[in-house]
């Protein structure tokens, strides 16, 4: 069930690939892939190129995709392990989702933080106090790992 | 992507929606998706409804709902015992797989309306209207033109309409006479093979009215052809032709039994004397009830507890998908072997046999450093040392990507790409060159150290 899913999404990506994503298996390896985000230009990340470790479990689509950023990254929900805080890749996770749609979920991730429900308390706690410090350490990290 | 080859023809075989997308029926794709699951992207297998009115296959939602009791569309709450059922949808979609390949063939033929059939004389059959045949220079003309004469054509169609697969083996005396009937010329490139009722058409009339018609009826005419008796003669004498027709479509339907999918669906109904298989409270049971439970179903009582559980389980899904939901339920020995094929991969020794499996999977170098992925120990440095002709090439598909997509948004401000263009020759440059130092974009600050390190695992 889980490679025929996979196999399907890959298809999926290849015929139709999302703007500003792309994502591939690591090899020959269906359960492993790699994908790759575009900074969303209305963001203090635009310019960057982030990379991200996909792991699907055997038993996708039942339980969410393993993902996390392998590029650094500074976000109010995204860790210094690249751990990604983004409910739908826990408890809201639905098999009906696709690694496209999550990929492009990320992406607005990055344009919208939810400070709210922080993974590094700091950076949240900077985001909702001192916006443009936020962006500005946002961009000097893009233009040092991501660029 | 470097792709092994031996993938991509992986890829190249999955049927998919978008493959009606440059054909003649681009409207084909939704219906194709709409007749998919969401959960395992397939074309839904026994389809059950929820009460919020999604449609997935049965085994696919049973076994989503032993982990969440939610829908996985609209999130509502679910249970299995809110699953319906629904006939219809099935043979619907087992009516469509049948003739998907036969509508894509069509769907591809060439512009000019060449099937790639080796069927020509039947083809001929469609011109032999005059009217169509005078403009069938014209394609924008012709269109409207065959509507028009749609009427005046209704001989042919009468003797071909009603024969529908019944008549099959005395098709072609038929059609013959009625070409000899008809005086113009036939023109092969006019006319195509319907795909549900094997019949001739001008290829317009075939994809804008009548494959329509058919598709609605298309579980009528896959299956009946080959029980169907030759009823018709020669179509020579047209007016006992289109009378015998309406009473022939009505009594067909009994002839070829079974094998239509209107007729499953016409006999499908509630099966009497099976019994829902419940869910049991393991807790509370002691391996001795446990046992004697899968004795009772004649399953092997082999095993830790957790696996007679799992079996139990897994046996419980089959058993309710097969007797509640299934249109022609399976014998509980398919059932058995089915398990016994599950348990093959799924159920032995625990979760030794699953690491197993996966890492059969992976390529021995990357099992390694995959161990310890999302956490501390995770080989980053390693894992984008030995990834770095992918990461570039995800980077080159990206922006490449982006650069379209920035090209159509504004066609204006060139500078970006420019820039972009820029960035992406310089960037595999940079990594290419000098060996010691880390690319800027990686997560790992420790340099030697860790490249060490990641040899390590790259030679193990």
């Amino acid at each position: 069930m889980s490679l025929k899913r996979i196999t399907k999404e890959l298809n999926d990506l290849g015929r139709d690939p999302p703007t500003s994503c792309s994502a591939g298996p690591v090899g020959d390896d269906l359960y492993h892939w790699q994908a790759s985000i575009m900074g969303p230009p209305d963001s203090p990340y635009a310019g960057g190129v982030f990379f991200l470790s996909i792991h699907f479990p055997t038993d996708y689509p039942f339980k969410p995709p393993k993902i996390s950023f392998t590029t650094k990254i500074y976000h109010p929900n995204i860790n210094a392990n690249g751990n990604i805080c983004l409910d739908i890749l826990k408890d809201q996770w639905s098999p009906a989702l696709t690694i496209s749609k999550v990929l492009l979920s990320i992406c607005s991730l990055l344009t919208d933080a939810n400070p709210d429900d922080p993974l590094v308390p700091e950076i949240a706690h900077i985001y909702k106090t001192d916006r443009a410090k936020y962006e500005a350490t946002a961009k000097e990290w893009t233009k040092k790992y991501a660029v | 992507m470097s792709r092994l080859p031996k993938l991509s023809e992986q890829i190249q075989d999955v049927s998919d929606p978008r493959d009606f997308l440059r054909t003649k029926l681009p409207e084909l794709v939704d219906l194709d998706t709409l007749l998919r699951c969401h959960i395992c992207k397939g074309f839904i297998k026994t389809p059950v409804l929820t009460p919020c009115g999604h449609t997935f296959c049965s085994l696919c939602i049973r076994e989503y709902l032993n982990r969440e009791l939610k829908c996985p569309l609209c999130l509502a709450e679910l249970r299995e015992s809110m699953l319906r059922s629904e006939f219809l949808v099935n043979e619907i979609i087992a009516s469509y797989v049948g003739l998907r390949s036969k509508l894509l063939e069509i769907a591809r033929s060439g512009p000019d309306g060449t099937v790639p059939h080796s069927d020509t004389s039947l083809i001929e059959i469609a011109p032999g209207d005059e009217g169509a045949h005078e403009l069938s220079g014209d394609d924008d003309l012709q269109i409207i033109e065959t509507r028009r004469n749609r009427p005046a054509k209704r001989n042919a169609e009468i003797v071909l309409m009603p024969s529908k697969k019944s008549r099959r083996d005395s098709e072609k005396p038929g059609i013959s006479s009625m070409i000899s009937k008809s005086k113009s010329p036939a023109l092969p490139e006019d006319s195509a093979e319907c795909p549900i009722c094997q019949k001739h058409f001008p290829l317009e009339y075939l994809q804008r009215t009548h494959l329509d018609e058919c598709l609605t009826m298309g579980s009528l005419g896959a299956a009946a052809k080959p029980t169907s008796p030759p009823k018709i003669g020669k179509a020579s004498n047209e007016t006992t032709v289109s009378v015998q027709p309406a009473a022939e479509r009505i009594s067909e339907p009994s002839v070829s039994a079974n094998t239509t999918h209107s007729n499953r669906y016409l006999e499908s109904g509630q099966k009497q004397g099976v019994a829902r298989l419940a869910k049991l409270n393991f807790s509370s049971m002691s391996m001795q009830q446990l046992k004697s439970k899968l004795t009772s179903l004649k399953l092997s009582t082999i095993g830790s507890r957790q696996q007679l559980i799992n079996r139990y389980n897994h046996y419980e899904m089959l058993w309710n998908s097969n007797f509640m939901d299934s249109i022609e339920p399976l014998e509980e020995k398919e059932l058995r072997r089915r398990l016994a094929s599950w348990e093959a991969t799924h159920n032995s020794s625990e979760g030794t046999l699953r690491k197993g499996n996966i890492s059969k999977l992976l390529n021995k170098n990357s099992t390694t450093r995959i161990k310890d992925f999302k956490t501390d120990r995770f080989d980053r440095k390693g894992w984008i040392l030995a990834h770095q002709q992918e990461f570039n090439e995800l980077l080159e598909e990206a922006r490449h990507n982006l650069a379209k997509a920035n090209k159509m948004k504004y066609s204006a401000s060139n500078q970006d790409e420019v820039e972009d263009a820029e960035q992406a020759e310089s960037h595999p440059n940079s990594i290419s060159c000098e060996k010691g130092e880390i690319p800027s974009n990686q997560l790992v600050v420790k340099t030697e150290e860790i490249s060490t390190s990641s040899q390590g695992t790259t030679g193990v």
